[in-house]
């Protein structure tokens, strides 16, 4: 039987024969993504963790303080889920759910943003830090803004190079897109616990710094997603 | 799944554990339907065996990427497509493709259409159906898989796949059919 069957070219079996190391199957999209939990958790926490919440979480209820986290936590691991399902060859979503989970995680963060401002419209940067650095951030409130975009950013950053390596072997047809959908869990990951720590509820600190961090790791994620199948690519051209 | 698919899982979990005598086994079980499928997409380009090739050694470096959970031939033909359009953007020379073809590919025959005309007519049909219909046309009627399958493979629903292939087959059949009016 086997006599009959095309045999592969030399060069693919010395390819092949270079490393025959063995692997350990990778898990399901479902269990990528709930193994991922923790990771995304503990990022996320960092900044609760260092500055507790916010001083109003008592005006906004634990629905709108931890609630409100807890869906954006949980669509973020939606979308990895997601990412998993497309870099998988046989087991795509069709587009419209793809779609549809990016543009509810959009518009849950926009309706959280404006809940939690309708509920409280704290505008003072009240954090428990030293009274010098409350004062100050109150005479400049850009720098709030800063510390808000760029600190959680860098978080999304550390949580999307993480996402990047568990990825690394994405199979996925359009790359960039799945990068830019954990780069998204990523971002949204870390919103759910920026949002609980951070004391300024006005729609332009929330969108505009917050949001536009979400936005930056959605755009890391895409580069790096398209940079690891173009290396996959080229690796493979070299080989034959 | 059929026995066949639980053979083929069976040796991807082998070869998985490192074997290279099942990864031959494998490559020549999948090697000529993975051929005929990227001859399609490639509109019968002789690229299409360097794809191949390429498609084999994907699935090598990614071959930790396979879960058992999922049936391999449609993970090896999913993976063959990626492989077929990430090559196809890298090279833009790829991009009209379909347009520029100036020998047809070795398109199977549908046995369902067979009564309708002889194999060129049939091929030149497919040929000229759109790709997205020829695709789901081939994948359900040549290779076999299901709508759900094919969704996976596509990332569309199995009723969309389900659309695809039967709009490609009343195309193929009607256009068939005015060809043998028109001779008689």
């Amino acid at each position: 039987m086997m006599d009959q069957l095309p045999k592969p070219p030399e060069a693919l079996m010395r390819a092949i024969a270079q490393d025959l190391r063995p692997v350990k199957p990778s898990p399901r999209p479902l269990q990528l993504a709930l193994r991922l939990v923790p990771l995304a958790l503990v990022v996320s926490s960092v900044i609760l963790l260092a500055i507790g919440p916010r001083h109003d979480s008592a005006i906004l209820g634990p629905l709108l303080t931890w609630g409100a986290s807890a869906v954006q936590f949980g669509l973020a691991i939606a979308l990895i889920w997601i990412a998993a399902h497309e870099g998988t060859p046989a087991g795509r979503l069709p587009r419209p759910v793809v779609y549809s989970a990016a543009v509810a995680a959009s518009l849950v963060v926009v309706l959280v943003t404006l809940l939690t401002f309708s509920t409280s419209p704290s505008a003072e940067p009240l954090l428990r830090v030293p009274s010098w650095i409350n004062r100050d951030l109150r005479v400049s409130p850009w720098i709030m803004h800063g510390i808000c975009g760029i600190g959680s950013t860098l978080a999304g950053g550390v949580l999307v190079l993480l996402f990047g390596w568990v990825f690394r072997n994405s199979l996925a047809t359009r790359p960039t897109a799945v990068g830019a959908l954990y780069g998204a869990g990523a971002g949204l990951a870390i919103n759910a616990g920026w949002r609980i720590a951070c004391p300024v509820s006005t729609p332009w600190h929330a969108l505009g710094a917050h949001g536009a961090a979400i936005v930056a790791t959605v755009m890391l994620g895409a580069l790096i997603g398209r940079f690891l199948a173009n290396c996959r690519l080229r690796i493979g051209a070299e080989r034959s | 799944m059929s026995e066949g698919d639980e053979e083929l899982r069976g040796l991807m979990v082998r070869y998985q554990g490192g074997s290279l005598e099942t990864f031959q086994e494998m490559y020549g079980q999948l090697a000529p339907g993975v051929r005929r499928y990227l001859l399609h997409l490639a509109g019968g380009s002789e690229i299409a065996d360097d794809l191949l090739q390429e498609t084999f050694l994907q699935m090598h470096r990614s071959r930790a990427a396979y879960n058992p959970a999922y049936a391999v031939r449609p993970w090896v033909f999913g993976l063959a497509r990626n492989v077929f359009l990430m090559n196809r953007r890298a090279a833009r020379r790829w991009a009209n493709i379909h347009e520029s073809r100036k020998e047809l590919p070795e398109f199977p025959v549908l046995p369902e259409a067979e009564r309708l005309g002889s194999q060129e007519e049939i091929r030149r049909g497919i040929a000229h159906l759109p790709a997205e219909q020829a695709e789901a046309l081939l994948l359900h009627h040549e290779w076999g898989f299901s709508f759900e399958e094919i969704a996976g493979m596509l990332g569309i629903s199995a009723a969309a796949a389900r659309a695809r292939a039967s709009r490609g087959m009343a195309d193929l059949r009607s256009a068939l059919s005015s060809l043998q009016r028109a001779r008689a």
